[in-house]
């Protein structure tokens, strides 16, 4: 499992340039950059956002599981011909375009794991933050056979996701907490794809460790999560009122912003699409 | 061996085809669009078949009983209005993914049999090469 390791929140940053935000851009600079077209890596407190001439090519975060377990896990691709590629690679995304070429997994499904993870990643990596992001210019990141995504449409994609998980169940607490069977007994009527979720809630495991698990994607895993919230199924184990010393080895989940929506936004966005 | 865009645009090259798009039913984003959209917007109607897919997925009523190996329970969703056919083919990955291929034909010059059988083959086609 991925342990995410955020330093203690700095200063928040001055939000008083309401021009950007009400016009639904998530990060001013990320805005910036798309108008300037520029090349380089964009790192922020939750994912990295990688730009080839101010498009969104590749997108990490230590809160989704990326394209290399997306690939595995379910064995489209051997683990060993993932890691080969990726030693011979700069980034995950040289290593698909390798992988690509070999001819080792037919074009559409590499897109449509390419786009699955650049979205999903780029939901966590565009996440309310504590801190100001970097941005490297760097000639590494290029537009290749693989998609690239628009900055705009990546944030309106993140925004409409934000409203999605909102919508479901607007506590964001199970989105990070070690996840406990909150009724045992009423799983019957659960669709296959979440009761994969419901099955692995252990009271140990967390949305993304289960995201993990069944190689799927975090943002999907979020979805479940808080739809079967909502039908009372599960729920975030409760926080110890005295809490005990962590035994060895024991990482505490780390708390997350990451889909504490901003009301206001949300609602600007609902009555702007609503208008549309 | 044909990426989204292609996979698309053979779509299109069926009698009476206006629009199609690949879309994720989990979350309602469009992952590739061509053609025309009911309304024009592509991005709306791809949350809104979503919506129809999910339910269709969703509901043990439309599933052709337990399928715990991953395949979509569901073939695919077809809606017939008085001038269109909208056809939704799920796509079966060997991934873990919630896909959908939708295709918009015009009534009159399309044939719908024909599209249902196109369209599932390149849902293979799609993933599989």
């Amino acid at each position: 499992m991925t342990v995410v390791d955020i330093p203690p929140p700095l200063p928040v940053r001055d939000r008083s340039d309401q021009r950007d935000v009400a016009a639904g851009a998530l990060s001013p600079m990320l805005r910036r950059l798309a108008e300037e077209e520029a090349t380089g890596v964009l790192v922020r407190e939750h994912g990295t956002l990688y730009l080839a001439q101010g498009r969104v090519v590749h997108a990490e975060s230590p809160l989704a599981p990326g394209l290399g377990v997306l690939l595995t896990a379910h064995g489209t691709l051997a683990a060993t011909a993932w890691r080969r590629a990726t030693e011979h690679s700069t980034s995950p995304a040289d290593a698909a375009r390798l992988l690509l070429d070999a001819g080792l997994l037919p074009e559409g499904a590499l897109e449509l794991c390419h786009l699955d993870a650049l979205y999903d990643a780029g939901y966590f990596a565009l996440a309310p933050s504590s801190t100001p992001g970097r941005f490297r210019y760097d000639g590494a990141p290029r537009l290749g056979p693989l998609p690239s995504v628009p900055v705009v449409s990546l944030e309106r994609e993140t925004l409409r996701r934000r409203l999605l998980l909102h919508r479901l169940w607007p506590d964001p607490a199970a989105d990070s907490a070690p996840l406990i069977r909150a009724d045992p007994a009423g799983a019957a009527q659960v669709p296959p794809r979440r009761r994969a979720v419901l099955e692995r809630v252990d009271g140990a495991r967390t949305a993304l460790r289960i995201a993990h698990d069944l190689g799927r994607q975090a943002f999907h895993t979020l979805v479940d999560v808080r739809r079967l919230t909502a039908d009372g199924l599960l729920a975030p184990m409760p926080v110890p009122t005295a809490p005990d010393p962590p035994p060895a080895g024991f990482h505490p989940p780390a708390p997350l912003t990451v889909t504490d929506p901003d009301i206001a936004l949300l609602k600007r966005l609902r009555n702007a699409l609503e208008a549309l | 061996m044909p990426g989204i865009d292609e996979c698309l645009l053979e779509a299109m090259r069926l009698p009476g085809a206006r629009g199609a798009a690949l879309v994720d039913w989990t979350s309602g984003l469009a992952l590739g669009t061509v053609g025309e959209a009911p309304g024009g917007d592509h991005e709306t109607t791809a949350a809104e078949a979503a919506e129809l897919a999910r339910l269709a997925a969703e509901h043990g009523a439309f599933s052709a009983g337990e399928s715990e190996d991953g395949r979509p329970p569901v073939e695919d969703v077809i809606v017939s209005n008085h001038d269109s056919y909208h056809l939704l083919r799920f796509v079966d990955t060997s991934f873990d993914s919630s896909v959908f291929l939708h295709l918009w034909v015009g009534r009159a010059e399309g044939n719908l049999a024909l599209a249902r059988i196109r369209l599932g083959e390149m849902a293979d086609r799609l993933v599989l090469g």
